[in-house]
């Protein structure tokens, strides 16, 4: 229930808004706002609630593919942190948008709710057709926000940003389509199967199909050509949704869809983690010469997220925690500083860092938050990046020393740019003249107050964010045990194998029967075996459907 | 019996609350009330000291450990937070806590009237939390905690007056620096637990595991990965006890208000790098090389950095060269495994710098920001309080027989020469067979030399600040005045210390104490390391040429300085021509080794690649279009002649159709 | 005399080829419009002499498709024709050949 109610009600909340007033953008955010919390709470409620899964529901046929296509969701531990993540930011985006929007807020609440269903969507699918149904629908709200509330650039920031997306994704629609009409339905495990049995260039061409969608959703390095005018040019709000929660999609997709279904070799997997690592020091170097705020900290996500894939395919056994806590502190540090480098332009004017300055003496409470969240965005030991950091330095370590290395340079660099990034904005003197504009308001700055403490206290308890993997492995081996047991009840009428009726014979023989008797019993047990085993088909696919 | 959880959590407290205050009051034009605020701040600092006085006191010899909970468990990797007071986390903690009390009460009157008056005491509590923690913990990831966290404290403290952007770019310079000591630190301990697993990182598991191995005889399997390990622990202590590569940042940081010159980079944080080293002492001991590298890096630190100080005219940058300089000392000290030698170095050279840097502060207090020595001289007579401070300070760090810095240095001196086992190995040369050289005496002559050098320069300071007659403008001589009580308090104490504190092990009087509590921590380790053969010699010849050198530093300088003509100060207070290029070597080093290829590299991103990508973005899209355009060329104007079009082309289809017998 | 089914077929074939033609020649957008009407009932027209040809059991069903086809001939009008005059205010022309704005 909670998980249709995330996935559907977003949208449902969309329509809601549509009936509110165009004109009062008090009215709409309040009710906006509330739907906000409420579905923030319901995310921190999935999160607590451990591994859950819907009823697979027959959704459609694709014509040309042997099975339905379900919708079908189910949370697990990685999905559930996902999914607080697009949740809490999309709250704190609509917290803050009411100091930015100066037009409609309603349609930008509007088109938040429903990039929130669909990234919802596409963190909870548990059907390959699903979740590629929300990744792509994740792209037309998002286009459409950036095309209404950008800046400048906003009608070339919102193309480009579609075109890159969209196409990026349509090798990996065909890729799709190619192993449903073998696969016997859209399931993750039927799609692994499928995949076995084709030739190795076949699976290649799949593999890099997929990667392709992925890769530039991430984004990684050399498809990144959309992320730094679509950052930058998008609202912040917007912004701090695209990179804390959207971007996530690619990395989450590396991790559920591509590493499940494909068998990888090792030179792949090594090609992947080097791509991975290069995209964190090209973020960081990029980030070094950026000159525009919000372009800084796009490369600096890209920085980030390319770690967070070259630790994915570092193929250690602390990947999955490691990735699940750097995603979830580099959510929420990019979203805040996003969020604050939106308050910082609203007040000032600007987003080029050579015009700002000077803030710390002006706006202390500004500051003191912008600050804050620069340095746990250096990931200091104590705040959740360090975890997520170290623990990504760990398993890049299992490869080798020079990938670990590579990464702590990485480290070296983010704090150069981080801090050359703070001492623009907020210290030094004022660069020029300017009419001030709104200043931080109090539920925004409390917003972000409450994201840095969540930094504060998963650095120093990341059993929070850890466990939630660990609940799951525990569920999943509990359904694994519920699954032998059920063939073991099973196995009372399961089909006998020849052996045992030959053994059946022999003892029936030693025991005095006849042979036409034997010959009679051994008959009934052969015509017991085949219904026996029509009924267990039966049950394993009624079983297989219930797991679902 | 108090918790050891409570000894960091008393200043954390503090700074929370402080922190509080800060931004509360943030909005208001006068700030909160100077009196409570510095109350306050004293207060946990003051606390948690008494909290370590009283554990000192009720130590039992093995020491106390305690787990407070899990921190991180994930696959492959567990660590607690616990903590573990013993000999060793005891001295370090016993002068961290007292000192940073004596400072923090010393700032009350130093920071008076300034804006970021709650700010500032937040950041000291809060440095003072991360040391705590540094000291205290029980393994490896909790101290890098505490690591990177006074690197946090010292960035944000150098940075204070952050409207000036010469003081943020000194923060920023700190904090990258170190940052680059830190990841040498952490893919050290990624060694470790690639050797033994997460477990290594625990100090205790750590040392039963060396000794296993020795016992076991593996060294010479697990040395070369240890080895590695060993240098990047190194490379992180040259971070922060800014150490030959990585000191530049050390002179910058004395931007920062002077009380946190004294505290963090005199007295506590830049000597974590020693306690590191002692703390994994019994690694370090059977790692030759490294050892090798530690002794000729601190060599190398101690003598460059001496010089340079002779160069300075800013009162603070001699002491921040003289830092280093003693620093080099330390490490010149654990190289040779003589880790109690260090870290009694540590304790006397706390005393002794942090006075000589709030002497320097309540100088520039009384100068009114003065910083540049050329235009200081005859204090003496105005401020007298200080410059009996300052020149106590001064004899004990020169090594004046009797003050707390003779005891130690000696000390050193004398392990150095004993101890070091370095050497040049034979070798033939045109056919002539050169047996090996030992060069311990290389390295004890270098620390004399360097002895000498220090009183030359140190000599130099008192010289230009409180003798002969001042000669700064007219007007400014009459605001001279003696610092407040509130700062000559800490003062007093801190010379006290440097008087007194050598007594705690005045080994050629026979007292030992300090080298009995270190025993149990880093006892093993040293006795590893004895050297097989040396000649019994008379410490008091080590003692007697470590006076003589004191002596003849002060000689010197009393020869050059005392009646020269010192050249009126113009421009910076920076050294110029052949001074400056020994000055700032290593950052001249820093800019081509570091800054300019990182640079470069960016600038290939950014303007190479990046629009090479960007091209390429753009054909694709023009192929497009033009695509797109052709296939507009399709389309004609007329309505009708479309349809008609349309309609042939049906029939064309049909006729297609038809014709070929259905097989398209 | 029986109606042959051939006649049929030739009045809807001459029917539809009318519309066709007026459709394609003349300029007046309301004339394309009425030619395009004109060969949708030449179809109809084509339905129901086909029905004739079978039995007459089954020919009621022929005759019902042109039912549909009526219908949606009705709504097709309505729109385009609203289209068509909509097209027209904006142009104040009726001329079909100055519609070339669809024109990348």
């Amino acid at each position: 229930m909670l998980l249709h109610l995330l996935v559907l009600a977003p949208f449902v909340a969309a329509i809601l808004m549509v009936m509110t007033s165009k004109d009062d953008p008090k009215s709409s955010s309040r009710l906006a706002i509330l739907m906000g919390i409420i579905f923030a709470a319901m995310s921190v409620a999935l999160i607590a609630g451990g591994n859950v899964a819907t009823d697979a529901i027959e959704w459609f046929h694709i014509p040309g593919c042997k099975g339905p296509v379900y919708y079908y969701l189910y949370s697990h531990g990685l999905a559930a942190w996902m999914v607080f993540l697009s949740c809490g930011l999309s709250l704190v985006a609509l917290i803050s948008a009411r100091g930015i929007t100066t037009r409609s807020y309603r349609n930008f609440a509007i088109g938040i709710f429903s990039l929130m269903g669909a990234m919802n969507g596409t963190f909870l699918a548990a059907d390959a057709v699903l979740f590629f149904f929300f990744f792509e629908a994740m792209v037309i709200p998002a286009a459409i926000l950036i095309a209404g509330f950008g800046g400048k650039d906003r009608m070339k920031a919102a193309m480009t940003f579609a075109i890159y997306t969209l196409v990026g994704s349509a090798p990996m629609m065909v890729a799709l389509w190619y192993l449903l009409t073998i696969a016997d339905n859209s399931m993750l495990i039927s799609l692994a199967i499928a995949l076995q049995s084709l030739p190795e260039g076949t699976q290649t061409t799949l593999f890099v199909c997929f990667l392709l969608a992925f890769l530039v959703k991430t984004p990684i390095f050399p498809f990144h050509g959309w992320q730094a005018i679509t950052y930058a040019e998008a609202p912040a709000p917007l912004s701090a949704i695209l990179t804390g929660a959207m971007s996530k999609a690619g990395v989450f997709g590396f991790i559920v869809w591509v590493l499940p279904i494909f068998p990888l070799s090792m030179s792949a997997i090594s090609c992947m983690m080097w791509l991975g690592l290069f995209t964190a020091v090209y973020g960081a170097l990029m980030a070094l010469r950026a000159t525009d705020g919000k372009k800084l900290l796009a490369f600096s996500s890209m920085g980030h997220l390319g770690l967070a894939v070259a630790a994915v395919f570092s193929g250690s056994e602390a990947m999955f925690p490691a990735v699940l806590v750097l995603l979830v502190a580099h959510g929420i540090s990019a979203g805040a500083l996003f969020i604050l480098m939106g308050i910082a332009e609203r007040m000032t004017g600007t987003r080029e860092l050579d015009q700002l300055g000077g803030l710390s003496s002006k706006n202390p409470v500004f500051s003191t938050l912008f600050g804050f969240a620069g340095v746990m965005a250096l990931a200091v030991p104590g705040t959740a990046g360090f975890v997520g950091e170290f623990s990504v330095l760990l398993s890049l370590w299992d490869m080798g020393p020079l990938p670990a290395l590579v990464a702590g340079f990485t480290l070296i660099l983010s704090a150069a740019y981080m801090l050359r990034f703070i001492q623009k904005v907020i210290f030094g003197k004022q660069a020029r003249e300017y009419e001030e504009g709104r200043r931080t308001s109090p539920l925004e700055g409390v917003s972000i107050g409450v994201m840095l403490a969540l930094l504060l206290v998963f650095g120093f308890h990341p059993a929070f964010v850890t466990d939630s993997l660990n609940q799951g492995e525990e569920i999943e081996d509990a359904a694994a045990a519920q699954v032998l047991s059920e063939a073991a009840i099973n196995q009372g009428n399961a089909p006998m194998t020849e052996d045992e009726i030959h053994q059946l014979d022999s003892t029936l023989a030693a025991a005095g029967f006849r042979d036409d008797e034997r010959a009679s019993i051994i008959a009934q047990m052969k015509a017991e075996n085949s219904t026996g085993a029509d009924e267990v088909n039966e049950n394993t696919v009624k079983g297989a459907s219930d797991d679902e | 019996m108090i918790s050891l959880g409570l000894i960091p959590l008393f200043p954390l407290l503090g700074c929370i609350i402080l922190g509080a205050i800060a931004i509360i009051s943030s909005g208001s034009k006068k700030g909160p009330a100077e009196g409570f605020v510095g109350t306050l701040a004293v207060l946990f600092p003051a606390l948690s000291f008494a909290g370590v006085a009283l554990l000192a006191f009720n130590m039992p010899d093995a020491g106390i450990r305690e787990t407070v909970c899990n921190w991180i468990d994930i696959p492959m990797f567990r660590v607690d937070i616990g903590f573990l007071f013993d000999g060793l986390s005891r001295i370090m903690l016993l002068f961290v806590t007292g000192i940073g009390t004596l400072i923090t009460l010393y700032s009350i009157g130093y920071m008076h009237g300034d804006r970021g008056f709650a700010r500032y005491f937040a950041y000291i509590n809060l440095f003072l939390f991360s040391m705590i923690v540094l000291v205290l913990s029980d393994n490896l990831l909790l101290t890098f905690l505490g690591w990177e966290g006074v690197g946090l404290c010292s960035y944000l403290l150098i940075g204070f007056w952050n409207k000036d952007l010469k003081n943020c770019q000194a923060a920023n310079k700190a904090f990258i620096v170190n940052r680059v000591g830190d990841i040498g630190f952490l893919l050290g301990m990624l060694c470790l637990v690639t050797i033994g697993g997460s477990a290594l990182l625990n100090y205790d598991a750590l040392v039963n595991f060396i000794q296993m191995i020795i016992n076991g005889n593996h060294l010479e399997v697990v040395v070369p990965v240890l080895s590695v390990a060993g240098v990047l622990f190194f490379i992180g202590c040259t971070g922060k006890s800014a150490q030959i590569p990585l000191l530049t940042w050390l002179p910058d940081a004395m931007a920062g208000p002077t009380p946190v010159s004294a505290l963090i980079h005199a007295a506590t944080m830049v000597t974590s790098g020693v306690y590191l080293l002692a703390r994994l002492g019994s690694m370090f001991a059977i790692l030759p090389v490294v050892l090798d590298i530690i002794v000729v890096i601190g060599m190398l630190t101690a003598f460059w950095a001496a010089v340079a100080g002779l160069f300075q005219n800013d009162i603070k940058k001699v002491l921040a060269y003289s830092t280093i300089s003693q620093l080099g000392y330390m490490f010149m000290a654990s190289g040779v495994c003589a880790f109690d030698a260090s870290i009694f170095h540590v304790f006397t050279h706390a005393f002794f710098k942090a006075a000589l840097f709030l002497g320097a502060g309540a100088v520039i207090h009384a100068l009114a920001g003065e910083q540049d020595m050329r235009k200081m001289g005859g204090l003496l007579r105005k401020t007298p309080v200080t410059a009996c401070v300052m020149i106590f300070a001064f004899l004990a760090i020169v090594g004046f027989p009797g003050f707390a810095g003779f005891w130690s240095k000696d000390l050193i001196l004398e392990r150095l020469f004993m101890n070091c086992t370095m050497y040049i190995p034979g070798f033939t040369i045109f056919g002539t067979e050169v047996p090996s050289i030992p060069l311990n005496g290389v390295v004890y002559a270098v620390g004399l030399a360097t002895a000498v050098i220090t009183a030359v320069y140190m000599g130099r300071l008192i010289i230009l600040t409180f003798f002969g007659s001042y000669r700064g403008s007219k007007e400014s001589e009459e605001h001279i005045h003696e610092a407040p009580a509130v700062m000559l308090i800490p003062m007093v104490i801190l010379a006290f210390g440097a008087v007194f504190a050598g007594y705690l092990w005045a080994d050629s009087i026979g007292i030992k104490f300090f080298a009995e509590t270190l025993a149990p921590v880093v006892g093993a380790a040293q006795a590893y390391n004895v050297p097989a053969v040396t000649a019994h010699l008379n410490p008091m010849i080590f003692a007697g040429l470590g006076t003589i050198a004191a002596l003849l530093g002060m000689y010197i300088a009393y020869k050059i300085y005392a009646n020269a003509r010192i050249p009126a100060a113009k421009g910076s207070s920076a050294p110029e021509g052949g001074k400056a290029t020994w000055t700032f070597l290593f950052d001249s080093l820093h800019k081509y080794v570091g800054i300019i290829p990182v640079n470069v590299l960016a600038w290939i991103c950014d303007v190479v690649v990046d629009k090479i990508l960007g091209a390429a973005q753009w054909t694709i899209g023009a192929i497009a279009t033009i695509l797109g355009d052709g296939a507009a060329t399709f389309q004609v104007r007329k309505v009708r002649l479309q349809i008609a079009l349309s309609i042939l082309g049906l029939i064309a289809l049909v006729a297609i159709v038809l014709l070929t017998g259905g097989t398209f | 005399m029986e109606l042959q089914a051939i006649y049929v077929q030739i009045l809807a074939l001459v029917i539809f080829a009318i519309g066709l033609i007026v459709a394609v020649s003349r300029r007046n957008v309301f004339f394309v419009l009425m030619g395009v009407e004109l060969a949708l009932n030449a179809v109809n027209l084509s339905f129901v002499g086909f029905s004739k040809t079978l039995p007459a059991d089954a020919s009621i069903v022929g005759q019902v498709v042109p039912l549909f086809s009526i219908a949606v001939a009705a709504a097709e009008a309505c729109v385009g024709l609203a289209m068509v005059i909509l097209i027209f205010r904006n142009r104040e022309s009726v001329d079909a050949d100055t519609y070339s704005n669809m024109k990348g």
